[in-house]
């Protein structure tokens, strides 16, 4: 339903006026039948029926239009002389006379009080409107979100044929058009173009297209109280937004500090254990024993190499917290990265075994070789730190289903309470007191973010005799697996 | 005549400078340092060292930069070294030409079983007769006649596999990368198909080694590429 009743559009004024004269025309054709049996008094009063009617429906002017054509044909065609305009009788030019102060009040009456009933609905349907808007954009957070929201209600609301929604937005424009499909050429200008003026600067602007009918002054009005939801509803959304940056910045510098000092310390211990070797080798006033000689330069040694692999570390865990880890993948074979992590592991540490049980025809998978080898090295830091002297690490691969390959890495080291199966992964978390085993207390939390960086999940578990460490790879993140050449 | 061979080392560090002119000094090198890409290449052309040993990241310009300089007029083996994380690094260089890395903190022992394995292979390409047969613990590659034998046993390999085991093994204690297998091997057009590299590289090692998962001869360098380790 249109406003067609009140306020027709375009080429539609003629059609009320021609209506109710057309009612007026039938009611007369009717009467002129019964004309010899009606009284003037009862003819004239039932010409105010069309007129009321015409006015009800169509509004004041038609209504005014059909008084007037009901006064000429009353008086026309029931005042005698009849097929005249001439009134003989003074009574009947008094009737005539009330007949057209009567008929003009009533429609205007009805009119009006039409036309009022009308606004009011108009006005209903606007603040409804205005309600379904500011309801739906209060529930929304992410610019996008609104602006699609505001465009679509606003095509709804305008029954437009097109609506934009421009945004000034960081880091770049955002224009949303609906309905979205619709890939057509813009037809020309917009009917209707609104500005989102925010508290500070421009915020953007709505623009619309209708074609059958301009905007009335109501709806441009509307239109803009539309605009001015939309950068509430915008400011509101980047306001939050920049809140939550700011929590995330003070959370992380709060992290930032304490890696600090956790850092500064682990960083310490291995350089302590260097100067004091160096400088007891550089006085000059022992003569070291040969043995105690060599035993100083392998500490040296391999707390130059803990060093290293803390400072390895430390880089990772700063780019997988920044978000900067850039992961190289490729197609490998897992047993050869498992392999090289084995054999250094096996120089390091001679008194364990390390064991691989990964079967030949595991599929190739997509991962970066470099980070996927740090997993293996952490993990195999890890048992070799926690479980005894002499026994066995195996580092052990399935094909799960048809999408995960699982890998486990398990030594006979001890237990872990069931509170610290998942806390082993948080950083600085240590299950030993820190003074009884070596290490930032960051390894898991890497071995964490790089296989979750490459889709996969870890987690620890308790064995019959030992504890393993597991996490899976999905076999197709890079694809298909690839053809091989020909021979 | 001096006999002992001359190095270069371009490094901005100076207490790395120190360090390895003291350490090779003592190993019968003769040793040049430059701290700076410029100083590096203009010593490199006035006192044409026997090998280069050069850092990748220096304070005027690409150490990568300097590679490809240097390989526009000199066959001078290079060294390059570079911290871990450094593999796109090493990759390039390796491509324009460096005959080998080390990833820094780096043993002497690595340093010195590095150069010698550049300086023989500099010394046998600039001669005529290049070793053509190569071994390797129980293995003996005959790249002549195509024939590997495993203690004296012959080895039934494939033509690829053959053309792969030449590559590597007439590169012996060299790195190679990944790229520049693929492209010797198959063709420059699948450079980037290390996924074949792989394949093959396990059959190989099937084949050949004692212990697959424990390699002797095939070593993986992650990120980089494979290294050939023969007999000295």
């Amino acid at each position: 339903m249109r406003r067609f009743w009140i306020l027709p559009g375009r080429g539609g004024y003629l059609l009320p006026f021609l209506l109710s004269i057309a009612s007026i025309a039938v009611v007369t054709a009717a009467l002129l039948l019964m004309r010899d049996d009606l009284q003037i008094a009862t003819i004239a009063l039932l010409y105010l029926l069309p007129v009321g009617i015409s006015a009800a429906i169509w509004g004041l002017w038609p209504g005014v239009a059909a008084s007037l054509a009901a006064f000429f044909s009353l008086n026309y065609f029931f005042i005698p002389p009849y097929g005249t305009l001439l009134v003989h009788q003074s009574q009947d030019l008094v009737a005539l006379v009330v007949f057209l102060v009567l008929t003009t009040s009533i429609s205007q009456l009805v009119g009006r009080i039409s036309r009022n009933l009308a606004l009011a609905r108009a006005r209903e349907r606007e603040a409804t409107r205005l309600y379904e808007l500011s309801f739906t954009l209060s529930k929304l957070g992410r610019e996008d979100d609104i602006l699609k929201s505001l465009a679509q209600h606003t095509l709804e609301t305008f029954h437009a044929g097109r609506v934009e929604v421009y945004a000034e937005s960081e880091p770049q424009p955002v224009l949303v058009r609906v309905p979205e499909e619709d890939g057509a050429e813009i037809p020309g200008r917009p009917t209707a173009l609104v500005s989102m003026q925010g508290s500070r600067r421009l915020l953007g602007e709505i623009r619309l297209w209708r074609l059958d009918e301009p905007l009335e002054a109501v709806e441009e009005r509307l239109l803009r109280i539309f605009a001015s939801q939309g950068v509430l509803a915008l400011e509101r959304a980047r306001l939050t937004a920049s809140e939550s940056r700011a929590r995330i910045l003070e959370e992380s510098d709060k992290m930032k500090s304490s890696l600090l000092s956790s850092v500064s310390h682990e960083l310490r211990t291995p350089l302590a254990t260097i100067k004091a070797s160096v400088t007891s080798l550089l006085s000059e006033d022992i003569s070291w024993e040969e043995e105690a000689r060599a035993d100083l330069l392998a500490a040296i040694d391999e707390e130059s190499d803990h060093l290293n692999m803390l400072v390895g570390n430390l880089l990772n865990m700063s780019r997988i917290e920044a978000g900067a880890l850039k992961l190289k993948c490729r197609w490998n074979v897992l047993a050869e990265i498992a392999a090289v992590s084995a054999s250094r592991a096996r120089q390091t540490s001679p008194g364990h075994r390390i064991a691989l049980d990964i079967p030949e025809d595991l599929p190739l998978v997509y991962v970066d070789d470099v980070l996927m080898e740090q997993v293996f090295n952490n993990l195999l830091s890890n048992s070799l730190k926690y479980s005894p002297a002499n026994s066995v690490i195996q580092i052990q691969a399935r094909r799960q289903d048809e999408k995960t390959i699982r890998v486990q890495v398990d030594n006979q080291g001890p237990a872990v309470s069931e509170a610290d199966l998942e806390k082993i992964f948080d950083k600085f978390h240590r299950v030993t007191a820190a003074d009884q085993v070596t290490g930032t207390g960051l390894g898991l939390s890497i071995c964490k973010g790089l296989v979750e960086a490459h889709q996969g999940r870890i987690w620890a578990e308790n064995l019959a005799e030992g504890f393993a460490i597991c996490f899976t790879l999905p076999i197709h993140a890079g694809g298909e697996a690839p053809r091989m050449p020909d021979e | 005549m001096n006999n002992q061979p001359h190095i270069l080392v371009i490094d901005d560090e100076h207490q790395i400078l120190r360090a390895l002119r003291t350490i090779l000094t003592a190993r019968q090198f003769r040793v040049s340092t430059a701290a700076s890409g410029e100083e590096g290449l203009a010593l490199a052309a006035a006192s044409q060292p026997d090998i280069i040993i050069l850092d990748l990241s220096l304070p005027d310009m690409d150490g990568v930069t300097v590679c490809r300089r240097l390989r526009e007029w000199t066959r001078t083996p290079i060294v390059v070294l570079s911290v871990r994380d450094g593999e796109q690094d090493k990759v390039q260089a390796l491509d324009s030409g460096a005959d080998d890395y080390l990833t820094k903190p780096f043993s002497i022992n690595e340093l010195l079983a590095r150069l010698r394995v550049a300086l023989r292979h500099s010394a046998a390409q600039s001669q005529v007769d290049q070793k053509s047969v190569i071994t390797a613990g129980p293995l003996t590659i005959d790249l002549a006649q195509h024939i590997v034998l495993r203690n004296d046993e012959p080895v039934k390999l494939t033509a690829t596999e053959f053309k792969l085991l030449a590559c590597l093994a007439s590169n012996a204690g060299r790195v190679l990368t990944h790229g520049a297998i693929l492209s010797r091997v198959w063709d420059p057009a699948e450079a980037d198909h290390v996924e074949y590299l792989r394949v093959f590289v396990r059959q190989l090692r099937k084949k050949l080694e004692d212990d697959p998962e424990q390699p002797r001869f095939i070593l993986n360098e992650p990120g980089i590429g494979y290294r050939f380790i023969a007999d000295d």
